[in-house]
């Protein structure tokens, strides 16, 4: 085929996609009212804007350090609640330890997690619970479960089902094969998934926070809605080393597990 | 008996050492907190509450044509920003690779400038560009463009970068500009992986968009948050039906595709 | 002491895959069983342990306690009971990966030490020395505080011998322990199982007549679901001819040819 030809084939293959994508582009465009004018402007107005963002307002700094810890806190505590929980589900959700029937039960449920996201479930909780810290764990808690369940329920579900066989031979009982026999295989890849679920989980705690799971998220909306763009600014700034520091934190300790050999 | 023996006296006492801090840095965190995780479990009446009156669900309220316009805006901000976002992501990616940029200046910048990206929180991102161009689907379709770019703009960088060199080479060595190998050695390469995280992006990205709708993105988050907040729970639970729908119909096509593009080992 | 008597196994197409197997093994001998691929042997190993319920036929199980336990009449409860009593060695060796040596030698009595204490204490002082000294008997014990994933073939089979030892069982099975060793490793293997032999019954499935003729003390043959020989376990040329089939004679015959073709 070469370049000139323009038979049938290639004008299906080629020229009908293009046509059809920019179709596209132009009719979502236009559903959100999206243009490239706009944009120019707007990003005038944003660049501007951020400009008056500076300086920071280093006397609200000690104002945001007890919501900061607070974030880390939520973050902290929904991720090992939540990766405990995860565990259970990812073991009931495993083809080679559990019976077809609670797996795929299991597994509906952690579909039916997964495809909401943290924020709505969140919304639901409030609507239940009330404005609050508890809220917000539970909610992070659970996309916690979603993840980790899904991850580590395929884990364990390579884990060679002749070893599980071979436990069962000595006469193990299921409990004593799920910690002699599962856990010890798993608890590498558990580590790192739960290190990785942090560090998403110190982001989604400030968004959560926004809507009223209190933290750093909180400060930040509020700051934003009554108009103090320097105590704002202080909110982000935070927020930016929160956000950095437990990445290199999670990083450091799972290229430790890395150098021991133990991820596959 | 050896010195690498550890008795398993020794390990117990070192398991209850470590369980017992462990335990104790989070008891004391749910104290400082005021969170008690049984909660949930041991007080199921508000949940009790919500369900009385969640049910029965509205459906009648996902014909409104506000609620479509919602799903269209929702979708286009998802489709958009997946679209620009990797488009964006797919050219910074060739100014951070190693292997197609010679310049360790430009490298660095522009890797440094995708590392922001990365790190700015999407709720900062949403509140700025609401302030820019104001509320409404276009400011989250901008919030979700700058994520996008962050998120999968070190993914195609590696992706490059762990290409097949000596393809490269070899169209080195007939006498082809950097511009030449890019197209004939790299871009055969990576094209299929491209395409898969796009859709990925896509899939991603819709429920970004859903969750950024609340803070004023606009689209059927914010329509849902609206219903929340006047307490219509019965129009509110027939929304989440919709949303889970939605999400779950547009993961099983963009895996569909992903694992005919990439065969289903590779599919992440 | 092991007595089969009768093993029978229909598959749901009619296939009768195993077809009135019966034999007894005493303390002291070490049997292997031989065959070709296919002929039941597996299955018999798996009825032998009670992975497999045979449709008839019984497997009785008798230790010098007084001990005694048809394995295929029993319920999963009892099932338990009496696997602990049966040490298992496999073809894949099925050590727990990421588990020092050591534990996987331990986990050998998980069935003997309740559910409670397994999962709050684990194994005691005393249990990690009887373990090191099972260690000692298959000379592994200078690894003991390694983790099994970085062990060669022959190290990991030798730490399933351990798990069995640690066991204290009534009865040894081995399925394939040496089908994927080198012939040296091999020969270290059925040296190490070869006394086992001397305190329980043990009975292995081989695909080495060589190595069966070396180390055991009696061969059954198995062939399409029958048992076809039961005696010495050193065969003469005919009778491997008659396990195997013409083929293994026709291979040898025309070695050389096929190579020159090539």
């Amino acid at each position: 085929m070469t370049i000139n030809d323009f038979s049938p084939k290639r004008y299906y293959k080629l020229v009908l996609p293009t046509v059809g994508l920019l179709a596209l582009i132009k009719l979502t465009a236009w559903v959100c009212g999206a243009g490239f004018d706009k944009l120019g402007k707007g990003l005038l107005q944003g660049i501007s804007f951020v400009k008056i963002m500076f300086p920071p307002d280093w006397s609200a700094f000690p104002e945001m350090l007890e919501p900061a810890l607070q974030s880390i806190a939520i973050a902290f505590i929904a991720t090992v609640l939540g990766t405990l929980l995860a565990v259970v589900f990812a073991i009931a959700a495993a083809s080679n330890l559990t019976n077809p029937i609670i797996r795929n039960i299991t597994r509906f449920l952690i579909g039916l997690e997964r495809s909401l996201p943290e924020i709505i479930i969140l919304l639901i909780l409030i609507a239940g619970y009330g404005l609050g810290v508890f809220s917000g764990i539970v909610a992070l808690s659970l996309g916690c479960v979603g993840m980790l369940g899904k991850l580590l329920g395929d884990i364990i579900e390579e884990i060679d089902h002749t070893m599980i066989e071979s436990l069962e031979a000595v006469g193990a009982n299921k409990l004593q094969v799920i910690w002699f026999g599962v856990i010890p295989q798993i608890v590498p890849n558990l580590v790192s998934l739960a290190l990785f679920r942090f560090e998403i989980n110190i982001r989604l705690s400030i968004i959560l926070g926004a809507v009223g799971a209190g933290g750093i998220g909180y400060e930040l909306d509020t700051s934003f809605g009554l108009l103090q763009f320097h105590r704002g600014l202080t909110a982000v700034l935070v927020i930016l080393v929160m956000v950095v520091g437990a990445e290199q934190l999670s990083h450091f300790i799972r290229n430790k597990i890395k150098l021991k050999g133990a991820l596959k | 008996m050896n010195e690498q023996l550890i008795l398993p006296s020794a390990k117990y006492k070192h398991k209850v050492g470590y369980l017992g801090i462990s335990l104790f840095v989070v008891v004391a965190v749910c104290i400082y907190l005021k969170y008690n995780p049984f909660l949930i479990f041991a007080d199921f009446t508000p949940i009790q509450r919500l369900l009385g009156e969640m049910l029965p669900p509205n459906f009648s309220v996902l014909w409104q044509p506000t609620i479509g316009k919602a799903i269209a805006q929702t979708g286009s901000a998802a489709f958009l920003a997946t679209f620009y976002g990797c488009l964006i992501a797919f050219v910074l990616a060739f100014l951070t690779a190693a292997n197609t940029m010679p310049l360790r200046f430009i490298r660095l910048l522009v890797g440094g400038f995708l590392s922001l990206l990365r790190i700015v929180p999407p709720l900062v991102c949403i509140l700025i560009f609401i302030i820019a161009v104001g509320l409404g689907a276009f400011s989250g379709m901008l919030a979700l463009i700058v994520i996008t770019v962050g998120m999968f703009g070190r993914l195609f960088t590696d992706i490059i970068e762990n290409t097949e060199h000596s393809a490269a080479d070899a169209i080195y060595s007939v006498g082809a500009s950097r511009l030449q190998v890019i197209r004939y050695a790299i871009l055969p390469q990576i094209i299929p992986s491209f395409i898969a995280n796009c859709l990925y992006a896509f899939d991603v990205n819709i429920r970004v968009a859903i969750s950024l709708g609340i803070f004023g993105g606009g689209g059927i988050g914010y329509a849902l948050y609206m219903a929340m907040q006047v307490l219509h729970y019965q129009d509110a639970f027939a929304l989440i039906c919709l949303i889970i729908i939605m999400i779950l119909l547009i993961e099983k096509t963009s895996d569909y595709f992903r694992t005919m593009i990439l065969g289903k080992e590779k599919l992440r | 002491m092991l007595e089969v008597s009768n093993l029978t196994k229909v598959l749901p197409n009619g296939r009768k895959v195993l077809d009135g197997i019966s034999f007894k093994v005493k303390k002291g001998e070490f049997v292997g069983i031989l065959g070709p691929s296919g002929a039941g042997k597996s299955l018999t190993m798996r009825c032998l342990n009670g992975l497999l319920k045979p449709d008839s036929g019984s497997v009785v199980l008798t230790d010098d306690q007084g001990f005694s336990s048809d394995i295929c009449q029993i319920k999963k409860r009892e099932l338990r009971k009496v696997r602990q009593k049966i040490g298992v060695i496999f073809q894949g060796y099925h050590l727990v990966k990421r588990a020092s040596v050591l534990e996987n030698v331990m986990i050998g009595r998980l069935g003997q030490i309740s559910t409670f204490r397994s999962l709050f204490y684990g194994f005691t002082d005393k249990e990690a020395e009887e373990a090191v000294k099972a260690l000692e008997q298959v000379k592994m014990d200078h690894l003991s505080g390694t983790t099994t994933s970085g062990l060669s073939g022959g190290e990991m089979q030798r730490v399933a011998i351990a798990r069995a030892i640690f066991q204290s069982p009534a009865l040894l099975l081995a399925d394939e322990p040496i089908s994927n060793l080198d012939p040296s490793n091999a020969k270290v293997i059925m040296k190490l199982i070869r006394p086992l032999s001397e305190n329980i019954p043990v009975v292995g499935v081989f695909h080495q007549p060589e190595m069966t003729a070396k180390y055991c003390t009696r061969v059954i043959a198995i062939k399409d679901g029958k048992i076809i020989y039961d005696g010495d376990p050193k065969l003469t040329n005919d009778q491997l001819v008659e396990i195997y089939g013409e083929e293994l004679h026709q291979l040898e015959q025309h070695e050389q040819p096929v190579l020159a073709i090539q």
